[in-house]
């Protein structure tokens, strides 16, 4: 036993692909460059020693979730005749199909004693049972009361899948191969970690990329290049599925400038510096941004819709404002993420304190994160009355009519008989800090299409601002431990 | 047996002539791999379900989250090192995890969960020798012969024995695989690993902090009535719980009230199968069988119902109070915090007090929605008011409130409900139940064109006044007329505000016009 043990530990290095007919593939210099869905292009050089004329070559150790569409194999001073990509898994049920007409070794073993007897069999077929011939009888193999030993694996029949190429090669010698395809199974995306400081209205901002790969094949010092953008998807239906997310809390608006990073094409490319390993199942953290001290500040949001009452007050969404432009902000375009974000408490350990995600955004854009619900800031909205007005105080009202910065008033003439309501909201707002807030309250759902346009706003407590068509915002400022009221009145058609 | 030696021979030799690859450009020498086996502090704050249940805890399936963060001392070496973390919860989100205190940063983070299961054991072991071992199932003779993996386990089992090539356990044999042993790079649990380049050798002190699932939270209300009825004492219980097989002993623990946001929709935790079946020529042989190798030791499993009290229950009324936890402001969250170190055990619950407020005031509210629907028992509930007089004042976490009556010396419970997050200030009405005592019927007593008369009844079956309000649905533009007795305006309702007399009734009545 000890002696077989050292030899097991000896031969304890034997490489992939041994023991093969074909010529194995030599040393890899790969190259990967990763995209944010689950796509990456993977650039593998390797120096193989071609003989003249027609060979099959292979590659193994290509990725297990590879394109094979999508493979190119470049050479100098060969062809390529044809490249076939083999899923023929070898399992056993696929060695006994393969081995159809062929001779195996039957051990049958005595159920009562244990002694073996061996014996010749040619298998017939493997069609739902297996048919044996043993000298002139014909068995089918039942249960398994013997093993099948079989002399040789069939050349088809792969541990895993496998690429292979058949070159037409010009002249023998050594050369570099560069085989170039696109694989499923990386992905990478930004994890951000802000340690925000609310009395000085700052934060340390940290950037990592982190990447996964999931493909089943570890790549061994390889060149790493990450491009923030999804390429090859379907743009329509990228579009569409954005309108159906929660909408944002205001404040967000994209920017304008351009980074200094590298870019490729509309993309921003985050390369990692020297070579790495991207082992399978793992996920790989690399830091890409350290500012410190940005401006930032914490706000308080909530937005009602259209006749919208509560019960009971609900909390004001906690924003974070910060920007990425190059003054005043994190200088720098944002890679897709979370950004995760923390306060210290009263001992000064950082605590976690909510977390948000960002699409791709360019530098100079403002942002205002939802981080969580405020515990001590709460608004109750209550249709505090709603009746039908008259048509004269209907028109008495268009002084009130509500614009969008300042322009026009979208007129809407109604040819059909409307009903005119006067809809009384109150907002209450309660603080229970210990320090005066300013809450934002957004009212929606004033724009009801072509035929119910036109709102007035005949009465506000708090000199409101209209953001959109259908949106009008208010600043509330709340005292310490107190309440405010705002009080809207609305003039609509519905 | 000659032959197979042959063969072990070959490969030696191809094994010589085909060396690990070489790297085009000069690779610097590996880094050094540092162990940091465990935290020497730990400090464990615990974050509830985003969209959590209020019911009792599952340990084996606990949505909330924490925040673990640890104090570790890792000698390392000038250069570039690995620093790898065992003894980690295994809930983490490595994307989560900071690294603080190394003298020149953090360069990469790694995290490894190529595990060590009988699959991927079998993946790694790829055209190595392993023992077959054959069992005779009726004389138990067992033989041990050399084999060489030849598939993937996708494709499991296949192997080159001296004979030839066989499919694993196929035959009339039990037959299992003995592995030499445990290839690199495969580890019992997912390991998170950093990379760092020191200029001279250190002993440092580091802190890594990290979020990990499988922690929740969970608020309890004891409310002992007074004998008077409108006066009870409020005890609050936080209860924390992890799912966790990691242990953290002597930690500061910490919970957070309010509602950070979080992803709930993150992927990565489900894992590849580590099982590895034997499948056969037409047939897969159920169940797997049993590898040789020894398994990794289970998880630390403790009764799951078992609950560990850390603060003192009272003995008598005259006793000190329960430590209690400490409360603050995070950002617009709230941090109550355990005055002690604890222990966060691996797959336990635990209780600590959050208050424990003598004689608070309370008013017993029956209330239903009156003017339509069906007829109805009165909610019963016991509103206050947040604030310092009336006996809070305290920022109340979201839980259960579970409500005692007096009854022959001893407490029984009464009713309960839920209550959410409260701020100082606030109303809080802690539900009671449905009363069988208080009941509400609604009738319609006559309707002409556009408009129609109600009349609602409230009976009360108990030998006091009671204090009952009604809202009151109404249509949006139609006005309310005749009333028998006035009413107010809550929460943009029309709100009937009435004291019942004992064993008494109480009624009103009045129109409602449709708007025209």
């Amino acid at each position: 036993m000890r002696a077989l043990m050292i030899v097991v530990a000896g031969a304890g290095l034997i490489p992939f692909g041994v023991a093969r007919a074909e010529t194995p593939a030599g040393a890899s210099d790969l190259s990967v460059t990763i995209y944010n869905n689950n796509l990456a292009l993977v650039q593998d050089i390797r120096q193989i020693d071609l003989g003249a004329g027609r060979m099959r070559q292979e590659f193994p150790g290509v990725s297990a979730q590879i394109r094979p569409e999508t493979v190119t194999l470049a050479t100098p001073g060969a062809g390529i005749v044809e490249q076939n990509f083999d899923y023929d898994l070898l399992t056993p049920a696929r060695l006994l199909d393969k081995a159809v007409g062929q001779t195996v070794e039957l051990v049958r073993t005595n159920p009562a004693t244990g002694a073996e007897t061996r014996e010749s069999a040619q298998i017939l077929a493997n069609n739902g049972g297996t048919l044996v011939k043993i000298g002139n009888r014909i068995e089918v193999l039942n249960g398994y009361g013997a093993r099948i030993v079989f002399a040789s694996l069939p050349p088809g029949l792969r541990p895993s899948p496998t690429l292979s190429v058949t070159l037409d090669s010009t002249r023998a010698g050594t050369r570099p191969v560069t085989l170039s395809y696109l694989s499923h199974g990386f992905g990478w995306k930004a994890d951000y970690v802000a340690l925000f400081d609310e009395k000085v209205g700052k934060m340390d901002v940290q950037g990592w990329i982190t990447l996964t790969n999931s493909s089943g094949t570890t790549f061994d010092n390889a060149r790493v290049l990450l491009v923030a953008g999804q390429v090859g998807g379907d743009q329509n239906q990228d579009q569409n599925y954005r309108n159906y997310g929660p909408r944002p809390v205001s404040g967000n608006r994209p920017g304008t400038e351009t980074s200094s990073r590298e870019a490729l094409g509309d993309f921003y490319v985050y390369p990692i510096a020297g070579r790495t390993t991207l082992a399978n199942a793992q996920q790989k953290q690399v830091s890409f941004l350290d500012v410190k001290a940005a401006p930032a500040t914490k706000g308080y949001f909530f937005r009602n819709d259209w006749l919208n009452s509560n019960d009971a007050a609900q909390s004001f969404d906690t924003v974070l404002r910060f920007s990425s432009s190059r003054s005043g902000g994190l200088g720098d375009a944002l890679p897709a993420g979370t950004v995760r974000v923390y306060m210290r408490d009263v001992r000064g350990q950082p605590q976690f304190i909510g977390e948000n995600t960002i699409g791709h955004t360019p530098m100079g854009s403002a942002l205002a994160l939802k981080t969580g619900e405020a515990f001590d800031v709460k608004v109750q909205p209550t249709v505090a009355s709603r009746d039908r007005i008259t048509s004269d105080e209907w028109i008495r009202d268009e002084v009130y009519r509500v614009t969008v910065d300042g322009g026009k008033p979208r007129i809407v003439e109604v040819d059909r008989k409307a009903t005119y309501w006067r809809t009384t909201m109150t907002y209450k707002i309660t603080n229970a800090k210990a320090v005066a807030v300013t809450a934002e309250v957004v009212q929606s759902g004033l724009d009801r299409g072509w035929w119910a346009g036109d709102p007035r706003v005949p009465f506000e407590s708090v000199k409101g601002e209209q953001r959109s068509a259908d949106e009008r915002a208010w600043q509330v400022p709340v005292p310490a431990g107190g309440e405010t009221t705002l009080t809207v009145k609305f003039d609509t058609v519905y | 047996m000659a032959r197979a030696r042959t063969w072990f021979a070959l490969t030696a030799a191809v094994l010589a002539g085909s060396a690990v690859p070489a790297v085009a450009d000069g690779a610097p020498p590996p880094p050094q791999v540092v162990t940091s086996a465990e935290a020497t502090g730990s400090s464990v704050t615990i974050y509830r379900a985003p969209h959590g249940g209020d019911g009792e805890f599952d340990l084996n399936w606990l949505e909330g989250y924490a925040l673990i963060t640890e104090t570790r001392e890792v000698t390392i070496p000038a250069g570039r090192a690995t620093i790898r973390f065992e003894g980690v919860a295994a809930g983490m989100l490595p994307e989560s995890a900071i690294v603080t205190g190394l003298p020149a940063g953090v360069s990469e983070k790694n995290l490894d969960a190529d595990l060590l299961s009988p699959r991927n054991l079998y993946a790694r072991s790829f055209g190595r020798p392993v023992i077959l071992r054959r069992t005779h199932a009726k004389t138990g003779a067992v033989r041990e012969e050399r084999a060489v993996i030849r598939s993937a386990p996708d494709g499991s089992v296949i192997l080159q024995t001296a004979a030839g090539f066989e499919a694993a356990n196929c035959g009339p044999l039990n037959e299992e695989l003995v592995y030499p042993g445990v290839p690199d790079g495969l580890s019992a649990r997912p390991t998170l690993s950093v990379a760092t380049e020191s200029p001279a050798p250190a002993r440092v002190r580091l802190t890594l902090s990290y979020l990990a699932w499988g922690f929740d939270w969970r608020t309890s209300y004891v409310l002992r009535m007074r004998p008077d009825g409108r006066h009870a004492d409020v005890t609050a219980w936080v209860t924390l719980a992890s799912s966790d097989t990691t242990s953290f002993p002597g930690t500061m623990a910490a919970v957070v009230g309010g509602k950070p946001n979080f992803d709930e929709a993150r992927d990565g935790n489900d894992r590849e199968p580590g099982d590895l079946e034997f499948h056969c020529f037409v047939r897969p042989v159920a169940p797997p069988v049993e590898l040789g190798m020894a398994a990794p030791p289970p998880a630390v499993m403790m009764e799951a119902a078992d609950i560990v009290i850390t603060a003192m229950r009272r003995e008598d009324k005259a006793s000190a109070a329960p430590i209690t936890v400490q409360g603050e402001d995070l950002g617009d969250l709230k941090l109550y915090r355990m005055p002690i170190p604890t222990t966060v055990a691996a797959r336990a619950q635990k209780q600590v007090a959050l208050f424990d407020r003598k004689v608070v005031t309370v008013t017993p509210i029956y209330s239903a929605w009156i003017g339509g629907g069906a007829d109805t028992d009165a909610a019963l509930m016991l509103r206050t008011r947040n604030r310092p007089q009336d006996g809070l004042g305290i920022a109340l976490p979201a839980g259960r409130t579970q409500v005692f009556e007096p009854h022959r010396g001893e407490f029984v419970l009464v009713g309960g409900g839920t209550v959410a997050d409260k701020a100082v200030g606030e109303i809080v009405e802690f539900g009671v139940g449905r009363s069988p005592q208080v009941h509400v019927t609604n009738e319609d007593v006559a309707d002409g064109e556009a408009w129609s008369d109600h009349q609602v009844t409230v009976t009360n079956a108990n030998p006091r006044p009671i204090r009952f309000e009604g809202k009151a649905a109404i249509k949006d533009g139609a006005r309310i007329s005749r009333l028998s007795h006035p009413l107010g305006r809550k929460d943009g309702q029309w709100l009937w505000a009435v004291t019942v007399p004992a064993n008494g009734r109480a009624v009103l009545t009045y129109r409602v016009r449709e708007p025209e």
